[in-house]
């Protein structure tokens, strides 16, 4: 099982590589050398704090990009190439291919982020002077969000198209992050406490304005994570097996 | 037909029915398809496109969700996983990911295929070498021709050594010597043991080496049987004759209605209760009998024929 699923995740990893993914890193740094220049001028430790923050926003935009792209065309393209036929003749379940493709494209993106946030933090050194490994700590909860939305969009893909699969990506992404505005300060209730929100995600503040965030932290935004891919590969899954090739 | 039970690959009921727009109506695409393989031979499976026959193969392998029936390889069900673990399969035509290397393709389709890890290396360098594809594992798939990838297409059908080998179309894009090839692969695994079931609208290559064939027409078993069975002709002989030139003698000509005449060869057919007086009269006539053997029709003649019933009755030989 876990070799058929890591061989289908080398597959998705080896094909983003081939496709030269990899040069979406290279794009980022420039990006940020071209943006340093173009922030506003504050007192040494606010404009480091602005850094950040904009750093986190590229890292998040770009990584969002990279992901919706790979899991809105995967299992879509290899149903319409029908290359999915030799892979799913073989003893190799349909939740298998799924968890495979996701693994496959949550090892391209945390690659890509972790490029991201080298690249971050050097320019970070280079300008500032000041060595800002929280940058590592905020690339790592966008890799776990990018990870909960490649599921979700792996998880559609197995019953819908590309685009159907981007806008209901960008859709989850928003009402994700709605909670806050939907239910005002203070309230309480079950329809707080069961909204399916993502801002366990959300450590701009922590990271951009402080020095990072505790162990104790990590550990429960890893089992957000953990929590929201399986539930969403399970339903994927489902759906999937239902599939007609 | 071969005992269910024993059958390496065993259809029962297949049943395929698609929802049209709006799901207003439904259309037919597989009914009551029952069929038995027996292991260690080359099964063809026929039909005029939009007969069934890829509907029940995907159903079969997995790839389609039946209405109904019941599809099993080597006993266990093909819809699950672990019961497609002794089945291989080549699609109808071939697509693998271009950008990979044919190395690459098959390492991938070698790991899903339960390959030992020991193996890989030379399992997938002996078929590349069986499917004449050595020395080429090393360029792109994007670079391979049609008849390339299809040959990389049987190598990886081939790769968990399996029982049962399901092949869709497998002369296709291949020229003559690769269809050749095929031809020779496909009774070389039937000498080894394996289980061929073939879809095919090449009907020489059918005739030519399926034990046994399933014909289907709209969704259904429009015959089924030994090659030898549907195509003999019963209760007819046919005769080859030389020295023909001036004609057959008149007792013969009374006998046939049937006869083909090229330069001085004659081929005719007799009721099979005249055969001894039709050579009576050829050899009294000084004409030389070549052959006399029980008529047969070519497949292509009894398929035609056969889709072209309209009552489109099902025929079964044992």
């Amino acid at each position: 099982m876990i070799r058929r699923v890591s061989a289908i995740a080398g597959a998705v990893f080896l094909d983003a590589v081939k496709r030269r993914v990899v040069y979406l890193v290279l794009f980022f740094g420039v990006v940020m050398a071209v943006a340093i220049p173009a922030l506003p001028s504050y007192g040494a430790g606010v404009q480091s704090a602005v850094y950040r923050e904009m750093a986190l926003a590229l890292t998040f935009a770009a990584a969002l990009a990279l992901t919706l792209g790979l899991s809105a065309n995967r299992i879509p393209g290899e149903i319409e190439r029908r290359t999915i036929y030799a892979v799913l003749s073989k003893p190799v379940g349909r939740w298998e291919y799924m968890a495979g493709t996701w693994l496959g494209i949550f090892g391209v993106v945390g690659v890509c982020i972790l490029g991201f946030a080298v690249v971050d933090v050097a320019v970070g050194w280079l300008v500032y002077k000041e060595v800002m490994f929280q940058l590592f700590e905020g690339a790592y909860a966008i890799w776990l969000e990018m990870g909960v939305l490649a599921a979700f969009a792996t998880a559609i893909s197995g019953v819908a198209g590309a685009v159907v699969v981007t806008t209901a990506g960008l859709t989850f992404l928003f009402a994700g992050h709605s909670r806050g505005s939907l239910f005002p300060p203070g309230s309480t209730g079950l329809a707080k406490m069961l909204y399916p929100s993502l801002d366990a995600f959300d450590v701009v503040n922590p990271v951009a304005h402080g020095s990072g965030f505790g162990p104790v932290y990590a550990a429960v935004m890893t089992a957000t994570f953990l929590g929201w891919v399986g539930v969403l590969l399970l339903a994927g899954s489902a759906a999937f097996a239902r599939r007609d090739m | 037909m071969s005992d269910a039970g024993s059958a390496a690959i065993s259809i029962r009921g297949a049943r395929k029915v698609y929802p049209t727009r709006m799901g207003l109506s439904e259309r037919v695409a597989v009914d009551d398809v029952t069929f038995d393989v027996a292991p260690g031979t080359i099964h063809g499976l026929l039909g005029p496109n939009g007969a069934g026959k890829t509907t029940t193969l995907k159903m079969l392998l997995g790839l389609a969700r039946p209405t109904a029936g019941d599809f099993r390889v080597l006993g266990a069900s093909s819809r699950t996983p672990g019961g497609r673990a002794r089945l291989g399969f080549l699609p109808e035509q071939p697509y693998f990911p271009p950008q990979l290397t044919g190395d690459q393709a098959m390492r991938l389709y070698a790991r899903l295929s339960n390959v030992p890890a020991s193996e890989i290396t030379s399992r997938i360098a002996e078929l590349l070498e069986a499917v004449g594809l050595s020395g080429r594992g090393d360029s792109r798939l994007s670079a391979y021709s049609r008849g390339m990838l299809q040959r990389l297409g049987v190598a990886q059908a081939l790769l968990g050594r399996p029982e049962v080998v399901v092949l869709d179309e497998p002369a296709s894009g291949l020229d003559p010597v690769g269809q050749r090839d095929m031809r020779n692969l496909m009774m070389s695994l039937r000498a080894a043991g394996t289980t061929v079931l073939l879809s095919s609208h090449q009907l020489s290559e059918v005739e030519a080496i399926c034990d046994r064939v399933t014909i289907l027409n709209r969704g259904a078993v429009a015959a089924e049987g030994r090659i030898e069975d549907l195509l003999n002709v019963r209760g007819r002989t046919s005769v080859r004759v030389k020295g023909a030139a001036g004609g057959l003698p008149p007792a013969v000509v009374a006998l046939t209605d049937d006869v083909a005449l090229s330069g001085d060869t004659a081929v005719f057919s007799v009721p099979d209760a005249s055969v001894r007086a039709a050579v009576d009269a050829l050899d009294d006539a000084g004409v030389a009998i070549v052959s006399v053997a029980p008529k047969r029709e070519s497949l292509e003649d009894y398929f035609t024929a056969l889709l072209g019933r309209s009552d489109s009755s099902k025929e079964v030989s044992s």
